[in-house]
């Protein structure tokens, strides 16, 4: 019952100005919504950065041949790729374990020499959704001399489909390596390195064109839960066929999305605390003006014998009244931000006034369209922080209450 | 002279001996013409074999060459069998590469001048580059060096002219005023490539150092020695020698 009244009390007292509290709930609600939506297109970005640099090209985890990374030379292979294979596949984490093959070679459609790589890709693994080619219509062109060549490199160029494309580079024992490929078609990856300089050939002739045998540069592993990647590390590494190999995690492999990635975790704990700034501001502001006001009418409760405890319960309740209804309008507008950009995304670029674009960073391509991922959990840090920033914020005027003379407060 | 004109086997030298005391410091200007003459010839043929070593393996290969004047020049790889009939053609600043197995040539683009030629520790920019010590550099000073024994020349990149070095030091001998060895410095004035130059025999009626050892420094393991098996210095070549055409026919 005296909860109630305390409920009560504390809804009048925000009554008692309603431009004032309608204020500080927008404020707040305006902070919790900035947060929810911050954290929103952060994860998105965070999530897409991450999935396009673990799906495709770089994969959860690495596998090498010891110091292939720093040096690319086109002789550092890993040997027994199959054996390598069907051991890491025989792993319960792993989801897909794919070899590649990278060599730089100079091309040519007439006699004009231009710089490429050839990416020795297996038809048979690529064309799934987080493949190097991402359509199995595209990936069952590959093979017997036919390649598909990257767009960016076929425009600069004028490579299309149908053409012969000659390549020489050196083969792993650093004699000369040619080959007439047979353009299949021109492709558009999301592995940038493809894109701009890629001409993927299936796996086996790449390993003619520089005479490999049961070898490739790389196998790139992705495993069914991103979770697992130091546990399945740990397993590979014990594995026999896998001794001797360089085994890398992704944020190994490219420190520095890893790092930018771990950077919008922290921006949104960042808008966490300018949103707490913003609800003490206004909460407290508040809250300090409604008990000066009403320091005639606590006085005289106090005359009349009311305990000091319930004054103290009814200006923390009316303080986190006044947070939860704030956090309460930003919840809701954020839920609504979630709903409108969750099916189409939010294009950053063309908030701007720009158009939107891809762009490729360290061979990955990421895109300026972002599709914001709001969490139940992003809305309970939002009003747990908002909650305990209100009972903080009424702390200067629960001591004022406290130090009130009842006489003296009814005098004023 | 350069490393290009090493590469492709190129001109006479005019091996004046010493009318001067061994011990008098020599005109650097002098040496280093000298040195820029050392292969130069109206024509050039030549047979040279060049080992490329790397960490794990060691590749050899034999090859013939032909030059003339200062721009043109075409090397045909003979062994091994995989790589025979291999062929690069240089005139003036470009660069043409013949693939026997495929039967085309491609032009080597300007992105790739900096690319290894055929695996070795020479680029494709070292054989077409014009460069000459006399012109290119200009003398910082001259002093008589201890290891190896010797006149030291130091050389400055001249400001105007581009190039990969800042800095070179080239050592002569002190009786046969021969070079026996050049030290590169890059852009940041670090040493990057020593260049050894041994075996000083009579060839071609000329004395020159037989034996070019090339050391990329900073990369363990790694380094091409190129040997003058044959040279004949200032023989009639035949101009359609240097063109595409031919190029491509010799298969």
């Amino acid at each position: 019952m005296a909860e109630n009244s305390t409920l009560r009390l504390a809804w009048r007292g925000l009554g008692r100005n309603r431009k004032r509290s309608v204020l500080a709930i927008a404020a707040i609600g305006l902070g919790q919504f900035a947060f929810l939506a911050t954290a929103g297109i952060m994860r998105g970005y965070a999530d897409h950065y991450f999935d396009s640099v673990t799906g495709p090209l770089v994969g959860h985890v690495q596998i090498v041949a010891p110091g292939w990374r720093e040096e690319r030379a086109v002789d550092q292979t890993l040997d027994n790729v199959e054996a390598m294979l069907a051991a890491i596949r025989g792993q319960a984490q792993v989801a897909r374990a794919v070899p590649r093959i990278y060599a730089p070679v100079l091309a040519a459609l007439e006699e004009e020499g231009f710089v490429g790589m050839v990416v020795g890709a297996d038809p048979a693994l690529e064309g799934v959704a987080n493949g190097l080619l991402g359509s199995e219509q595209l990936a069952g062109l590959l093979g017997d001399g036919r390649v598909l060549v990257g767009k960016g490199l076929a425009r600069q160029h004028g490579i299309e489909a149908g053409a012969e494309l000659a390549v020489v580079g050196q083969d792993i024992d650093g004699s000369i390596a040619s080959a007439l490929y047979e353009v299949a078609a021109v492709v558009e990856s999301p592995v940038e390195l493809v894109n701009s300089t890629g001409i993927v050939a299936g796996l086996q002739d790449a390993q003619a064109l520089l005479r490999m045998d049961d070898e490739a540069h790389e196998i790139t592993v992705r495993l069914h839960e991103a979770e697992q990647i130091n546990q399945a590390a740990d397993s590979l590494g014990a594995q026999s066929a896998l001794q001797g190999v360089e085994i890398k995690r992704w944020h190994e492999v490219i420190p520095q999305l890893a790092g930018i990635i771990k950077m919008m975790d922290m921006y949104s704990l960042v808008v966490l605390g300018i949103v707490c700034l913003a609800s003490i501001a206004g909460i407290a502001n508040t809250m300090m003006m409604s008990t000066f006001e009403r320091r005639r009418e606590l006085g005289m409760l106090l005359a009349l014998g009311a305990n000091p405890g319930r004054l103290f319960r009814m200006v923390a309740t009316e303080a986190v009244l006044l947070g939860a209804l704030g956090v309460l309008l930003g919840t809701v507008l954020g839920a609504c931000f979630a709903a409108l950009t969750a099916g189409s995304g939010f294009d950053l670029a063309e908030l701007g006034g720009e158009e939107s674009f891809e762009m490729g960073f360290q061979g990955v391509q990421i895109a300026s369209r972002v599709y914001p991922e709001v969490r139940a959990s992003d809305v309970l840090a939002g009003v747990s922080a908002v909650l305990v920033t209100a009972l903080s914020a009424c702390v200067w005027p629960l001591l004022h209450v406290a130090r009130l003379e009842p006489v003296e407060a009814m005098r004023t | 002279m350069k490393i290009g004109r090493i590469g492709l086997l190129l001109v006479p030298m005019l091996c004046a001996a010493p009318s001067e005391s061994q011990d008098a410091v020599p005109e650097a200007q002098a040496l280093l013409e000298q040195f820029d003459e050392m292969y130069r010839s109206t024509g050039t043929a030549a047979r040279i074999e060049i080992k490329v070593e790397r960490p794990k393996k060691v590749r050899t290969m034999q090859m013939r060459s032909w030059s003339q004047g200062e721009d043109k020049a075409l090397v045909v790889i003979d062994a091994p069998a995989r790589d025979a009939g291999t062929a690069t053609l240089r005139v003036g600043s470009n660069l043409w590469n013949y693939l026997p197995k495929i039967s085309r040539t491609i032009r080597v683009p300007p992105a790739l001048m900096m690319g290894a030629w055929m695996g070795s520790d020479l680029t494709n920019d070292d054989l077409v580059r014009e460069s000459s010590y006399a012109h290119d550099y200009e003398i910082a000073g001259i002093g008589p060096s201890e290891e190896p024994p010797g006149w030291q020349v130091d050389l400055a990149a001249k400001p105007e002219v581009p190039g990969l070095w800042e800095r070179v030091e080239v050592v002569f001998k002190r009786t046969e005023r021969l070079p026996v060895l050049a030290r590169y410095y890059d852009r940041k004035g670090r040493l990057s490539r020593t260049m050894q130059l041994e075996e000083i025999k009579e060839m071609g009626d000329r004395r020159i150092p037989t034996r070019i050892v090339i050391v990329p420094e900073r990369e363990e393991g790694r380094r091409t020695v190129l040997t003058y098996l044959h040279v004949e210095f200032d023989v009639e070549l035949d101009e359609s020698l240097f063109s595409l055409a031919q190029l491509e026919r010799r298969r």
